[in-house]
């Protein structure tokens, strides 16, 4: 255990040593550098050699040190669906993941959906029916819904009716309540994709 | 620049842009991930804040071991009570526009009021390392023996509620006691609201950055220029010397209002550090630090004749508070305007507990007080034997008995008739449990929906480009209810240059000084402003077209016109474009500022609405669920129908939340144990109900001059207690504390 640094009297904090200290100090205080590892991560077709610590989350790796900031927070404990990315096709929530665990996969983030899909120019249905239908308002859910209604429509165990895609979509919050139109995009993203099917 | 406060009246033009259904003009950058909302940045040499929070929820602080922490691999400072800077505190003031959230500084003293209260903030070079700090600051408190997290815990459930009077708070008008005393029928109920978070999708962030003597806040703001502000007098600095930028926000509700503690940390360790400080609360941290809808307790007393005349009405209030900012959520206030009834009196009492500050979130205290009073008006129309949306009928407020002035525009009426015709209302049993579909009990409920409608002063510049794009620049934000979109729409109709030429920029609080996106006052702020800056530049160009050798010499300037993006007189005209190029001039702007005048002494605003539920009540399996929402909604002239049915339909999913799930629960210590989205709950997709709206579009021009009112707010009123009307309807148990839970339901 450290030694104790606490005022005793409860008029202040830190002994006045321990102050001192803490002001004197004018970059990294203790030069101590936690174990990092050399990864190589597949994000959108590109590999990126990354030097990580061992406890670095996928969804923070990306944002932090890829600046892919398309994929976004929302509660970092598997919750709220707003970091859903796709590795290896199926959709996942990018906070879950520990990024040295990532080797070898293919992730993909919004800013590569359209291209992965194969719609090299121009955006993917998914992301043209979220803009006609309006499905979306303050879109900060939005990459994770899209990531997660993409690879549901792609899905053949997941029926097309709207009991079904409702619930395959429920692990995504939208705050803003743009579930109906969230509904109505998907749908008619599905209907393009899919044909008849 | 030009400062106007009158109100063009334009009512019989027809619009090109305005009223149609308009995609996001942002919509691809927010599909794209293009979209930078705050925390969406790295600077050069960033460095990454942690805060600390308290464990208990009153006492005092007697000491930190910081050792450990500040030993731990990559962490740059502690910051604390003992070596924070001195700073001022804001002056906290809504008409100056510096209020903020919290009063209090960081650190300011050793006293803890309640449970989160920051107590250190730790900077890494990385996020995990900051993180792992944190968690190794070990605190030392004195506890106090008494704190109080509850209200309800002084409430006796009968008589006065608990908590102090607020000055100001109490108006009535008539003699509400007597006219009670002397009623032939009457009602005397409590009803209370759950404390609610706001929730929002984006957790606060804050990304500070000084440059010599300069500081640029990213923020995830609804204010930016209340935040600049606050943040100058804190740091004592010049206005101009403070930016705060917010391009876009993962919507507020009004948690992000007022700024929070966390910024001004931020700020500080910025300035210390020499480095840019990047904040982002954790999803727990959000249920601690960053306000809430205040738990309310509410008694309503209704005096009524045989005929269901409403004769009197007392509607008291008490929310809970905080000693870390005072926040009075005025919850039976709206009830003063709602009805015919020549006597009411409304109260609001206050009581202080150890939760941090409360603050408006969507529909502040009218969400509240609209629950408690249709509750009783459905109470009372069961009482009578009466049709529920016929006792409102007979209660229709012509005028606003409050203010003794004529509504600017009110059609409550065909609100009520629209939506009960397409909800089918004429098909509702009254016999509680009557209507039977298979295994389920259907129950039919409605509210009355209403939010009151404000208009502030706002700043504008537009800025008509030699490339035939226009620049529209204001300090307001897209909080994601439209306002690029509809800022766009609003230059386009009166320039007819495309809504895809224009560009606008807002979320900087070094543009012209626009409003809060909050109060659903925005869009009847914002368009006067930007149609007022476009006229001013139109009078620029038209200087330039009529002069010497120009190509409109000598054309009066009064005969000009502005047309698809040309000055038209007469049959000669010029593309604005052209016009630049050939006066080699970059681009040409007008900036006005707009002001409403005196028509708020003239008129009463409040935009109307009414909302019909169908809920289902399985009794074999426990299981209730809503159905079938339908609500119409008359707020004036709709802008941009895509977006403003969106608007509507979000609030209603909100008033789901508030009606069925959402409840911040406290153990006996002051801390929210239901601190992230697996625990508080908020509805998804799969609890939709089907939801059908429809938005009636009569310009109230008398606000403005498009005669729009906004949309925020109104759609999540009423659809609490159409929910609990809906609920006694099918079961018979009236549920009068929001949220309907299946175990108040099973226990009732
Ligand atoms: S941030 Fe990953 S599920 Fe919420
Ligand atoms: S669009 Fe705001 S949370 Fe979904």
């Amino acid at each position: 255990m450290a030694p104790v640094i606490r005022h005793s009297t409860g008029v202040g904090f830190c002994t006045p040593g321990a102050q001192a200290d803490i002001a004197e100090r004018p970059s990294a205080v203790s030069g101590k550098t936690s174990e990092t590892r050399r990864i190589t991560l597949t994000v959108n077709g590109q590999q990126h050699d990354l030097q990580v610590t061992p406890n670095a989350i996928l969804l923070d790796v990306l944002r932090e040190q890829l600046n892919l900031f398309g994929t976004k927070k929302g509660c970092d404990h598997g919750q709220c669906g707003a970091c859903t990315v796709h590795v290896n096709g199926q959709s996942v929530n990018s906070c879950l993941l520990l990024a040295c665990m990532q080797e070898g996969v293919d992730i993909v983030t919004i800013e590569g959906l359209a291209e992965s899909a194969g719609f090299e120019q121009g955006h993917h249905p998914v992301q043209e029916a979220f803009l006609e239908h309006d499905a979306y308002q303050c879109g900060y859910c939005t990459a994770g819904q899209m990531m997660t209604a993409s690879a549901v429509i792609n899905d053949d165990t997941i029926d097309g009716d709207e009991v079904s895609l409702r619930e395959a979509l429920s692990g995504n919050i939208c705050r803003c309540g743009a579930y109906k139109n969230i509904l109505d995009a998907v749908q008619s993203a599905r209907g393009k994709m899919r044909g008849g099917q | 620049m030009t400062t106007e406060t009158r109100n063009p009246q334009r009512q019989d033009e027809t619009l090109n842009s305005i009223g149609i259904k308009k995609p996001r003009i942002d919509g691809i950058l927010k599909l794209t991930g293009g979209a930078d909302y705050a925390a969406d940045r790295n600077l050069p040499n960033q460095t990454y804040g942690y805060p600390v929070t308290s464990t208990i929820a009153s006492g005092e602080l007697t000491g930190l071991d910081l050792e450990e922490a500040l030993n731990m691999p990559g962490v740059l400072d502690i910051f604390h009570h003992d070596n924070f800077d001195r700073l001022s505190r804001s002056p906290n003031d809504f008409a100056a526009e510096n209020k903020v959230g919290e009063p209090r500084l960081p650190f300011e003293d050793n006293t803890i009021y309640y449970q989160g209260q920051y107590i250190a903030f730790v900077v890494a070079d990385t996020f995990e390392h900051a993180r792992a700090a944190s968690r190794k600051v070990r605190a030392h408190y004195r506890k106090n023996d008494e704190q109080l997290t509850d209200i309800a815990t002084l409430d006796s459930g009968e008589g006065e509620l608990p908590g102090e009077d607020v000055p100001g708070d109490a108006s009535s008008i008539g003699d509400a006691d007597t006219a009670y005393a002397g009623a032939a029928v009457k009602l005397d109920q409590r009803y209370s609201i759950a404390q609610e978070n706001h929730s929002v999708m984006e957790m606060h962030a804050s990304v500070a950055h000084w440059e010599n003597d300069r500081l640029t806040i990213y923020e995830s703001s609804q204010g930016v220029v209340f935040q600049r502000n606050a943040l100058s007098n804190i740091f004592g600095m010049p206005l101009e010397k403070v930016t705060v930028i917010s391009h876009f926000i993962g919507s507020g509700f009004g948690s992000k209002l007022f700024m929070w503690p966390h910024a001004v940390m931020t700020a500080v360790a910025a300035r210390r550090l020499g480095r840019p400080v990047k904040t982002v609360l954790t999803r727990q941290q959000e249920y601690l630090n960053t306000g809430y809808r205040p738990k309310s307790l509410q008694r309503v007393r209704i005096g009524a004749d045989q005929s269901g005349k409403l004769l009197s009405l007392h509607h008291d209030g008490c929310n809970e508070t905080s000693p870390a900012g005072l926040h009075d959520d005025t919850v039976s206030a709206s009830s003063m305007k709602m009805y015919h009834c020549e006597n009411v009196s409304a109260t609001n009492h206050l009581v202080t507990v150890n939760k941090c500050a409360p603050t408006s979130m969507r529909a502040p205290g009218e969400a509240s007080g609209n629950f408690a009073l249709e509750t009783a008006l459905d109470e009372l129309a069961i009482q009578l034997e009466m049709d529920p949306l016929e006792l409102r009928r007979r209660n229709f407020a012509e005028t606003d008995l409050s203010v003794q002035l004529p509504w600017s525009s009110n059609h409550l009426k065909e609100c009520w008739d629209n939506a009960a015709s397409r909800f089918g209302w004429d098909k509702r049993n009254p016999t509680p449990g009557a209507m039977k579909d298979g295994d389920e009990i259907v129950g039919y409920g409605m509210a009355t929906q209403s939010w009151e409608a404000m208009r502030q002063h706002c700043g504008a510049r537009v800025g008509f480009r030699d490339d035939g794009t226009l620049l529209v620049a204001c300090g307001t934000q897209d909080i994601g209810t439209g306002t690029y979109t509809i800022a766009a729409q609003t230059a386009s109709e009166r320039t007819g240059i495309p809504v895809e030429m224009i560009d606008v920029r807002l979320g900087d609080s070094s543009l012209p000084a626009g409003p809060l996106s909050g109060g659903s006052m925005a869009t009847a702020t914002v368009l006067p402003a930007v149609s007022a800056a476009v006229r001013e530049a139109v009078e620029k160009l038209k200087e330039l077209a009529t002069a010497e050798g120009g190509p409109l010499e000598n054309a009066e300037s009064d005969s000009i016109e502005i047309k698809d993006g040309r000055l038209v007189s007469g049959d000669r005209s010029i593309e604005v474009a052209e016009l630049l190029r050939q006066n080699r001039v970059g681009m040409i702007d007008g900036e006005a500022h707009t002001a409403p005048g005196d028509e708020k002494n003239q008129y009463s605003f409040r935009s109307w609405g009414a909302v019909f539920v169908e809920v289902r009540w399985d009794p074999g399996i426990s299981r209730l669920r809503v159905a079938r929402v339908v609500s119409t909604i008359d707020a004036g002239r709709i802008i941009n129908p895509l977006t403003a049915r969106n608007q509507i339909e979000g609030g209603i999913v909100m008033g789901l939340g508030m009606a069925m799930f959402e409840e911040t629960e406290y153990d006996p210590h002051g801390y929210p144990y239901n601190n992230n989205l697996a625990d508080y709950i908020v509805p998804v997709n799969a609890d939709m109900p089907q939801v059908e709206v429809e938005l009636l579009n009569h310009p109230d021009y008398l606000l403005n001059e498009f005669g729009a009112r906004g949309l925020g707010e109104i759609g999540l009123t009423g659809v609490a207690a159409a929910v609990s009307n809906a609920v006694y309807n099918a079961t018979g148990k009236r549920i009068r504390d929001m949220p309907v839970s299946i175990e108040k339901l099973l226990s009732a």
